[in-house]
């Protein structure tokens, strides 16, 4: 039987649904009413939303409020012609969700592949295809997950969603957060955001959303396989907390309370996901007796950040980066999970990094871009680091309890990283032992270091992330350049990721290349570099040579013995 | 060579005695005893057994110290057959209710053995389950005894030994012991293993390795280096190495299931970290000489030994003193751990890096430790040249000690226990007898 890479090769799929690659030309031009593609999520092992927009007039733009109501049809089958359908039905919609569509598809089978489209007068949308997760406590033998986060309209092309797209192997896609971003059209963007001003009306919020739905190549990675989502700041304001955010100026913008609640409206009417305004985003897939995955929210309930990481506030008990809720929610299921591998969506980092202070201003002015600054200081206290009780709350869990498994999945921070979460901080260098990992995602498009020191990629940031690693012994991958796109294998034996960095994202048709593969053996908790890639091909390991990578280390151990 | 004697039963006839002194490849002589009327050595030539299964139990070992370099036998044998990474032990995390659990296939409230130490109501004391009596349902060693095959027992601790007593076809008692750990040393393990398998061929040996976890016990280093803890792996593991070579020699692999497991793992706690719950009980009015406390390294039972008509309120009092002690994980009643309600009205676990020491702060100086739930992840594999034994698979099943005896006893096709099992077969490791 062709395999979905095989069919996207030979255009088979295209041909019969419109599903992938061209999007909305192939869906039907501007003029469709589906123009905005479809999209599918949180698969359970019965059931799975679909979604799509509906563009009933002409006048009815996202944002606008205009249009009428309208009833829109969906259908699932087994194969592609929608000869054997599954399942079909109607949903009604209009301006007050912005005519979005969301249909929650049960009593299907497990560990299935289907195909879905929408219809509306005579029209019909893009096909889209997505897959029911395995049945409760069955056995699995592979699990493949694109893992993705921070994809800035602004910064570059989605050559990333392209490349996952074009994969056919991926049974769910993960985005970490940062789907999308609040600024305004900036001069010099490769692409200008719509609206052009700074999101804070739900009018803003639909639109960008919508723009965002346009990009080709992430309606064709939507159309491909499921998503599972959550959220970072930026689908609300940079740097959010519970009550606020760096990015929002009271009372120019209006109270923080009502802007959030429009961000997370137009959220959930835009994106593939179980979530309604005034429910929890935080949930649990499971994925068999192999994995289950929890999708944390950290913006909703944590305190405010500190203002620098000397404040002894970043180690006070009182203040969270779940919630009490949440964090009791994770820890008892990351203790009592009988799945083998407990994978945590988890949109800011958890391992502890120090940045020393052998890093000369330049070099930690341009961490700081990367990581968020607050007032100045370059030390993430925007993630877990800024909130140490929760984080000590977690890893103690883990330890306490004896759990295996446990992989955060991270995007935020704009790099690529692959760390250990040490048992014990101070005895990790001597014993290694460790309590989990930790695997980062760099960015779709966003800024990073070479970025912002305005330098060819790998070549400062190589000492950098050299001098990183020697005062974070348990830091064993690290690119603070690249732009691109992991993917993840789940397997009883291991967990991998595979880092893929894009030539250039400014390009829609860019390259892709793996530059790292790193595996978490089973019962072990640690890290493994893996010679080959999940693809076979052997990794340009941290897009550099090994000469380069041991120059940069020979300079940081210099610096290091300079003090 | 073998020289043969008899002599009485201490107990009763029925246990008239054996014993096989048995001449070592090493030079040294191994002593066996079996049991008079029953069949010691197996009756098939070696060349036409079809099956033999060797459970070794590498004692206390940790999941994660099996890598390529420490341990380059178990890793290899690992990866040849099926594994089991998400291995755990049950409660109670110690050695003698998990070895029992593996050859019953029952969990404690079944099976009698729910720690290592208890407070024995009848003899008012707390004691060790040392005693034969102490399992209550058939295990496998003698079931398998019972339906002609020979079962051999090669444990190298001394209650081991004892609580298993004569249940094998034959058996090795521990010797020489090594004074406060009560162990044989697993050089002197391996050769009564293989003086056993040269002599008396059996179908199924239960086998205990104990150095691994005596030598974790005392390792001061353990928090950090590993020193003695890295020393013992590598030379168990050489030792299994050694069996392992010596089955292929005799030709005897493609009938071996080998399977590697242990009965809990090990975790190390700093000198300061160490919790004695008898001072905060005594000093409390209502229970001041009323609990008395098994101490089981990771985990305390208490039983209120007060009239019963206190009993509900003094549990009730024992669990909020011990819930406010630092260092304590969590407290239970026996019956959600599956302990039977008689062995105890509470059982105390203690977090990670710590340990229990009663009755006083000096009872447990030992700084590596188990019977707490950081102690539950196991290794267990399933290797070996049968046609059975499934090569290179890595499974997610929930495998844990309980399932050793329904796995083990459907390969040699035995009926379930009376009442079930309360383990499962693992049959992710093993092919069908039709494919």
């Amino acid at each position: 039987m062709m395999n979905r890479r095989q069919a996207l090769r030979t255009g088979s799929l295209v041909a019969v649904g419109g599903v992938t690659l061209a999007g909305p030309a192939i869906a039907g031009g501007a003029e469709q009413p589906f123009r905005h593609g479809v999209a599918s999520g949180d698969p359970l092992p019965d059931s799975v939303l679909l979604w799509t927009r509906l563009t009933p007039s002409a006048d009815a733009t996202p944002g606008s409020g205009r249009g009428g109501e309208s009833i829109v049809g969906w259908e699932v089958a087994h194969d592609a012609d929608f000869r054997r359908v599954a399942a079909r039905g109607r949903v009604r919609t209009g301006p007050q969700r912005d005519h979005t569509v969301k249909a929650d598809v049960t009593a299907l089978d497990p560990d299935t592949w289907y195909y879905y489209r929408f219809s509306w007068r005579g029209s019909t949308s893009p096909v889209g295809r997505t897959r029911t997760a395995p049945a409760v406590g069955s056995e699995v033998a592979r699990l493949r997950f694109g893992v993705v986060s921070c994809s800035n309209w602004q910064a570059g092309h989605f050559a990333a969603y392209r490349h996952l797209a074009e994969r056919g192997d991926l049974d769910l896609v993960i985005h970490l957060g940062d789907y999308l971003y609040e600024y305004g059209a900036e001069s010099g963007a490769v692409r200008p955001h719509d609206p052009p001003v700074e999101m804070t009306t739900l009018e803003h919020y639909r639109r960008r959303h919508a723009q965002y739905k346009t990009d080709p190549a992430l309606q064709a990675l939507h159309a491909a396989a499921p998503f599972a989502v959550t959220w970072d700041d930026h689908e609300s304001a940079n740097n959010a907390w519970a009550g606020g955010a760096e990015n929002h100026t009271e009372p120019d913008e209006g109270t923080w309370v009502e802007r959030r609640a429009k961000s997370q409206q137009a959220y959930a009417e835009w994106m593939p996901v179980r979530y309604e305004p005034g429910g929890k985003l935080y949930r649990r897939l499971t994925f068999g007796s192999l994995a289950e995955l929890s999708m944390l929210d950290l913006r909703s309930y944590r305190s405010e950040q500190v203002a620098h990481p000397f404040d002894g506030g970043v180690h006070d008990d009182e203040r969270t980066i779940t919630g009490k809720e949440q964090l009791d929610w994770l820890t008892s299921g990351l203790t009592t999970a009988t799945s083998q591998w407990k994978l945590v969506g988890n949109s800011v980092m958890i391992s502890p990094v120090q940045f020393p202070s052998t890093l000369n201003t330049r070099e930690l002015e341009a961490i700081a871009d990367v990581v968020g600054p607050i007032e100045g200081v370059p030390y993430n206290v925007d993630q877990w680091d800024g909130y140490t009780s929760d984080r000590a709350a977690v890893l103690r869990s883990l330890r306490d309890h004896g759990v295996s498994g446990a992989v955060f999945l991270t995007g935020d921070i704009h790099s690529g990283w692959a760390t250990e979460l040490p048992a014990d901080p101070l005895t990790y260098p001597l014993s290694g032992d460790s309590v989990a990992t930790e695997l980062v995602c760099t960015s779709v498009t966003s800024d990073n270091i070479d970025d912002y020191l305005n330098l060819p990629p790998r070549t400062l940031s190589l000492v950098v992330e050299a001098v990183i690693k020697l005062a974070n012994p348990h830091v064993k991958y690290l690119d603070f350049d690249s732009h691109g796109f992991s993917v993840l294998e789940v397997t009883p034996a291991h967990v991998r990721m595979d880092w893929f960095r894009l030539a250039d994202r400014a390009d829609p048709a860019s390259a892709a290349e793996v530059t790292a593969s790193y595996r978490v053996p089973a019962g072990t908790d640690r890290l493994e570099r893996t010679p080959r890639s999940m693809d076979g091909v052997t990794p340009r390991h941290e897009a550099a040579t090994g000469h380069e990578l041991a120059a940069a280390r020979r300079q940081a151990l210099a610096r290091q013995e300079a003090r | 060579m073998t020289d043969e004697t008899i002599t009485p039963g201490a107990a009763d006839d029925v246990s008239r005695r054996r014993f096989l002194r048995v001449a070592t490849t090493a030079g040294a002589a191994v002593v066996l005893s079996t049991t008079a009327g029953v069949p010691a050595v197996s009756a098939s030539p070696a060349g036409a057994k079809d099956l033999r299964v060797y459970v070794l139990v590498v004692d206390g070992l940790r999941p994660d110290e099996i890598d390529p370099h420490a341990t380059p036998h178990l890793y290899a044998l690992r990866a040849e057959g099926t594994n089991f990474p998400q291995a755990r032990s049950l409660p109670v995390m110690e050695t003698l209710p998990n070895h029992v659990m593996m050859m019953t296939g029952v969990r404690p409230d079944r099976s009698g053995v729910p720690a290592n130490d208890v407070y024995d109501r009848h003899e008012g004391a707390v004691r060790t389950l040392d005693r034969p009596s102490d399992i209550r349902v058939p295990t496998l060693l003698e079931r398998l005894a019972g339906t002609g095959r020979v079962s051999g027992s090669v444990l190298s601790k001394e209650y081991l030994y004892t609580i298993f007593g004569e249940r094998a076809s034959v058996r090795w008692e521990p010797e020489p012991l090594i004074p406060i750990t009560d162990h044989a040393p697993d050089l002197a393990t391996k050769l009564a293993l293989s003086a056993m398998v040269d002599e008396t061929d059996p179908d199924l040996v239960f086998v205990n390795l104990g150095d691994v976890d005596r030598v974790g016990h005392a390792d001061l280093t353990g928090t950090s280096l590993g020193l003695l803890r890295a020393a013992a792996l590598g030379a168990t593991d050489a030792h299994v190495g050694r069996f392992v070579s010596e089955l292929r020699d005799r030709g005897l692999w493609e009938s071996s299931v080998v399977m590697v497991i242990a009965d809990h793992s090990m975790d190390w706690s700093h000198g300061h970290k160490l919790i004695s719950l008898q001072a905060p009980l005594e000093s409390d009015d209502s229970l001041a000489d009323k609990v008395a406390i098994a101490q089981n390294g990771g985990a305390d039972l208490l039983t209120f030994i007060g009239p019963d008509s206190e009993r509900s309120a003094a549990v009730e009092r024992m669990r909020s003193i011990a819930l406010a002690t630092p260092g304590v994980l969590s407290v239970h009643r026996p019956e959600e751990l599956r302990l039977a309600p008689d062995c105890a009205d509470l059982v105390v676990y203690c977090k990670a890096g710590w340990r229990f020491s009663d009755p006083t702060p000096i009872s447990n100086p030992i700084p590596g430790n188990h019977g707490h739930p950081a102690t539950e992840p196991i290794p267990f594999f399933v290797a070996g040249g049968h046609r059975r034994v499934r090569k290179g698979v890595t499974s997610s099943a929930s495998a844990t000690t309980v399932d050793v005896a329904p796995t083990v006893g459907e390969l040699f096709g035995l009926p379930p226990l009376v009442g079930g099992y309360d383990g499962e077969i693992r049959a992710e490791a093993l092919f069908s007898r039709e494919e």
